[in-house]
């Protein structure tokens, strides 16, 4: 990581309140249409930024995982499970997802990130098949290659989340929170420990930061993320197989991420914004869908290291030099 | 029992060398360049249509194919240096990610250039060769030795020439290779090029024995990013011992116990390895 | 974007047939794999609504309760992925409107989509294979292809009883699918007389299966199975058998994928192979669709279009049978007793009603070929009664 070596400083209070103001009225587009297919756009965007938020936490202590997607496997498959053979109510299966997906996270976090940069995507890459393969093995859990229909739908305190329309308040609740947390987490004394971690680890270590226990912090917290929204995609779309959450789902919110802003506070957000209604513009060019993604990312990475989220501070920067 | 023994000895072996086609250009290429190309698979996806395209569409003899696979594959791969992965030099992550960009390009291309159907790919020889009940099919043992003849040739110039001497040193260590007069703006492409080539080869070579379509990359990536990941990413000796040593497992444990197994117990030794020995068997140790 | 040439095109031509006639337009929608693995069925099956609507449009459209309708296909991709199925789904019953969707390829995506089609009246037409897909509480899926379930028993009595096989090898992939397959092909070589000896199952991505069929082999069984297996991993087994020195029968029982598998595998390794098929080229009407297909895409017809046309073009008819094209009940109903349709593979009928509790599935005759020089030569005709 040479470009985006450092955070990006906060902005000023107005432009922040200009963003917010943005993002708010972006957020209210489907009530304005009315129309349910941008419903759920709307709420498509909302799992895949909470998704991409847990990515990113990780990212935030220099580590990418490429074994995301699994950990959203688990969250989905743990409250899938609990739902439909414990009677658990859906709104405590989401958390159980998390849960689980966290713990799994810890327990394997200790010795997985001993390992760093390539290698530790590599590890991922290899724990995220193992995942795949696994749950395809065991059918009686997984329900196999045909996986799980008919999932319970959403529903808070008994009351069934039964239409997009109800659905999306709930999924832009969630959202606030998952952004919140990230917020509390990166403007707090954590944040900067993470950020002293990624800059650079031996310094970090000199100055008496416990290295291994801030990364194992970081990525315990972003893969209970990852189950979380995993739990959220599985009773929202009502079907998940193993196949779900193989690499290319992982390699999806990669894709968010960087276009968004690798360690910037809003980049995934500002990558699922962007990235997750996109193929609805190009569904009549179905063929160069896929390109166009490709081209996006290179170009991102080559021009924009610090993604979409970094484009204002980037082109300020370029204005007060000419 | 010996019989099947003999037999998962020999398909174990064929396997390994095909595989180690694929590990070494792989490996050569994150030495050279420190880049994780996830792309490879779609340069072996490259190089079978080339193959295709040679033999059936412009009725060249088999060989004379292969060879101008390899000599397209390395202008490619300098083009693509130059393109795409140049910005990203000492970036790993960067340019890892780019990678996987450059990947669903080029799959998708193929898609549209070529369809979705897989193509027939003539056979270039058939019949066994056996001995008691030992059977090698002909098709593979072509494979095999040209496979060989190429690691030998490959092998000799990384040895024994100017440029191969360059190579190695880069992969030894960056900084001291630069300052000893290594010429990086040609060894960068180069070492791309030679990497891409050996994967298009492959690519090549395995038409026949496996069809041709957009989507055949996937499985030869994998096993790539097993054997390098197992040998040590970066080293060419490792991948050597770490190829034959997976198409042993895959092939004993799939005659004597059964081919979904073959698949876990090798991811299992893939993480056991990484965690005991992060830098692969006989790779060097990071930092 | 095809669909709207074609539209437009059409429109024109109907401008002229119909002079000052109102035009209505239907929407159907194409839900199918167009990106990755599937896409050769996916595209199949697309093209085959495009054609249906394509003839229709060209008379003038299509007549349902005096009104004339234009039908426009609206083509979206699921890449083979639940998820992407039910966000195109919800695309197509909410944004634009559609109350028909010819899909999905797999079977995942289907189920993953029912939820909104069935509640919404939306009329589906899949191909995707699982048993699940069809059932009394999914009253608006319907199959127009016929699977292993409804072929495989009169196929493989009659090649027991013809070609003296007594035991059978198979491999499948590791997944319920090839599981489900595994033992239905089980239990019906056994009801034949002849026993399936050697099974393997292995990973999907597989391309080596030299080890397994090592072991096959070694066990001396009289021929190999291939049902289950997608076309291009069909006909890396059945080149690598050839490669071992494997002389016996091969076999593949259900779903249409001969020219795939004679790619893959090549003439020689595929001579005197026999082969499910859907299709006689000696019945006019289907060779003149196949033509039509290679002559418009310029590729060779995926052996399940024919009855995605079938299919729609049933569709159609169920619409005028019921006077509307808005209240899906009423077409489903008519859809449903629809009896000897004419199509151009053969008299089709509903059945289906033992199996999956409902009589959504097509039946349509079909056949028993060899496979010489690469074609196949029909060696006998079957319905789900019995091959002769």
């Amino acid at each position: 990581m040479s470009v985006a070596k450092s955070y990006p400083t906060s902005r000023s209070l107005p432009m922040g309140l200009f963003w917010a103001a943005a993002l708010v009225l972006v957020a209210v587009i489907p009530w304005i249409t009315g129309s349910t297919f941008h419903f759920h756009i709307a709420i498509m965007v909302c799992i895949s930024a909470m998704a991409t938020g847990g990515l990113a936490v990780t990212a935030w202590v220099g580590q990418l995982s490429l074994a995301h997607a699994a950990f959203a496997g688990l969250g989905a498959y743990t409250s899938v499970l609990l739902v439909t053979r414990f009677d658990l109510p859906v709104l405590l299966g989401l958390p159980a997802g998390a849960l689980v997906a966290g713990a799994v996270a810890f327990v394997i976090g200790a010795p997985l990130l001993r390992l760093r940069g390539v290698y530790f995507v590599l590890i991922t890459f290899a724990l995220n098949e193992l995942f795949r393969l696994i749950m395809l093995d065991v059918p009686a859990l997984s329900g196999g290659s045909s996986g799980i229909a008919g999932i319970p739908k959403l529903s808070i305190f008994g009351m069934t989340l039964s239409s997009y329309e109800e659905v999306y308040p709930f999924a832009l609740l969630c959202l606030a929170l998952v952004m919140g947390l990230l917020v509390l987490i990166r403007k707090g004394q954590l944040g900067r420990r993470f950020g002293a971690v990624e800059e650079n680890l031996a310094l970090a270590e000199a100055s008496g930061i416990p290295t291994a226990r801030t990364q194992n912090l970081a990525f315990t917290l972003g893969s209970a993320i990852a189950g979380f929204s995993g739990a959220f995609l599985a009773h929202y779309v009502g079907f998940i197989s193993p196949e779900t959450f193989g690499f290319q789902l992982s390699v999806s919110y990669v894709i968010m991420l960087v276009t968004g802003g690798r360690l910037a506070l809003w980049g995934p957000l500002v990558g699922a914004l962007f990235l997750t209604p996109l193929p609805e513009f190009l569904r009549g060019a179905v063929e160069y869908q896929h390109i166009i993604y490709g081209v996006i990312l290179i170009a991102v990475l080559r021009f924009l290291p610090q993604g979409l989220a970094g484009l204002p501070a980037q082109l300020s920067r370029k204005g007060d030099r000419s | 029992m010996s019989f099947l023994i003999a037999q998962s000895l020999i398909n174990g072996v064929i396997l390994g060398t095909l595989y180690l086609l694929m590990a070494i250009g792989f490996t050569l290429a994150f030495g050279v360049m420190r880049i994780v190309n996830f792309a490879h698979g779609e340069f072996y996806m490259l190089g079978a249509f080339g193959a295709l395209i040679g033999v059936t569409w412009l009725g060249l003899p088999y060989p004379v194919t292969l060879a101008l696979t390899i000599v397209f594959a390395i202008l490619f791969g300098a083009v693509i240096e130059r393109l795409v992965f140049r910005p990203f030099r000492n970036d790993e992550l960067s340019g890892m990610i780019a990678s996987l960009g450059l990947a669903m390009i080029l799959q998708h291309g193929a898609l549209i250039l070529f369809g979705p159907d897989p193509q027939a790919f003539p056979a270039m020889v058939s019949g066994v060769f056996k001995w008691g009940a030992l059977i090698v099919p002909k098709s593979r043992a072509l494979a095999l030795g040209i496979g060989i003849v190429i690691l030998l040739v490959f092998y000799l110039f990384l040895m024994h020439t100017r440029h191969g001497r360059a190579l190695r040193a880069l992969v030894q260590d960056q900084e001291v290779a630069a300052v000893f007069g290594v010429r990086l703006e040609i060894m960068y492409p180069l070492g791309l090029g030679l990497g891409i080539a050996l994967a298009a080869v492959a690519g090549g070579l395995m038409a026949p024995l496996f069809g041709v379509s957009p989507f055949i990359g996937a499985t030869p990536l994998l096993k790539a990013f097993i054997v390098v990941i197992l040998g040590g990413l970066g080293s060419i000796p490792g991948a050597a011992l770490a190829a034959i040593l997976l198409g042993l497992i895959e092939s004993f444990t799939s005659s004597f116990v059964s081919a979904s197994a073959a698949d876990i117990v090798i991811f299992a030794l893939v993480i056991g390895v990484l965690l005991v020995r992060p830098a692969g068997l006989l790779g060097r140790a990071e930092v | 974007m095809k669909r709207t040439t074609i539209l437009a095109a059409a429109s024109a031509l109907a401008m002229v047939a119909t002079g000052a006639l109102a035009q209505e337009t239907l929407k159907i929608g194409a839900l199918t794999t167009m990106s990755g693995a599937g896409a050769s069925w996916g595209n199949g099956m697309k093209r085959a609504a495009e054609m249906a609507a394509e003839d229709v449009n060209e008379a003038g459209g299509l007549e349902v309760g005096g009104t004339k309708y234009q039908v426009e296909i609206i083509a979206y991709d699921d890449s083979y992925k639940a998820n992407e199925a039910v966000t195109a789904a919800n695309r197509l019953v909410f944004e634009d409107k559609v109350k028909y969707i010819i899909g999905t390829v797999g079977s995942a995506p289907i189920l993953a989509i029912q939820p909104i089609t069935e509640e919404n009246g939306v009329i589906t037409m899949t191909l995707g294979f699982t048993a699940q897909a069809l059932g009394e509480d999914k009253q608006y899926t319907f199959r127009p292809n016929p699977t292993t379930a409804e072929v495989a028993q009169p196929q493989i009595d009659w090649i027991v009883a013809n070609q003296g096989v007594k035991t059978v090898g198979a491999l499948f992939p590791k997944d319920e699918t090839g599981e489900a397959i595994a033992g239905d092909l089980s239990a019906a070589y056994e009801k034949a007389g002849a026993t399936l000896a050697a099974k393997e199952f292995f990973e999907r991505d597989r391309v080596d299966f030299i080890p397994l069929l090592t072991r096959i082999i070694a066990q001396g069984v009289d021929a190999i199975e291939l049902d289950g297996n997608s076309p291009v991993t069909a006909g890396q087994i059945v080149q690598q058998a050839r490669d071992l020195g494997f002389e016996g029968v091969i076999i593949r029982t259900g779903g249409p994928a001969t020219q795939e598998i004679v790619n893959v595998a090549g003439e020689a390794a595929t001579e005197g192979m026999f082969v499910h098929s859907a299709f006689d080229p000696g019945v006019a009407s289907a060779k003149a669709y196949e033509d039509r297909y290679v002559e418009t895409y310029n590729e060779p017809m995926n052996g399940f279009s024919p009855f995605f046309y079938d299919g729609t073009k049933m569709l159609f008819q169920a619409m005028q049978d019921a006077g509307t094209v808005e209240d899906t009940e009423a077409v489903k109903t008519a859809y449903e007793n629809i009896t000897d349709y004419e199509g151009i593979l053969g008299t089709m009928n509903w059945t289906g009603a033992d199996r999956y509790g409902i009589a959504h599935q097509l039946d349509s005759p079909f056949y028993i070929a060899r496979v010489t020089g690469g074609q196949e030569e029909i060696v006998a005709r079957c319905t789900s009664a019995g091959c002769e």
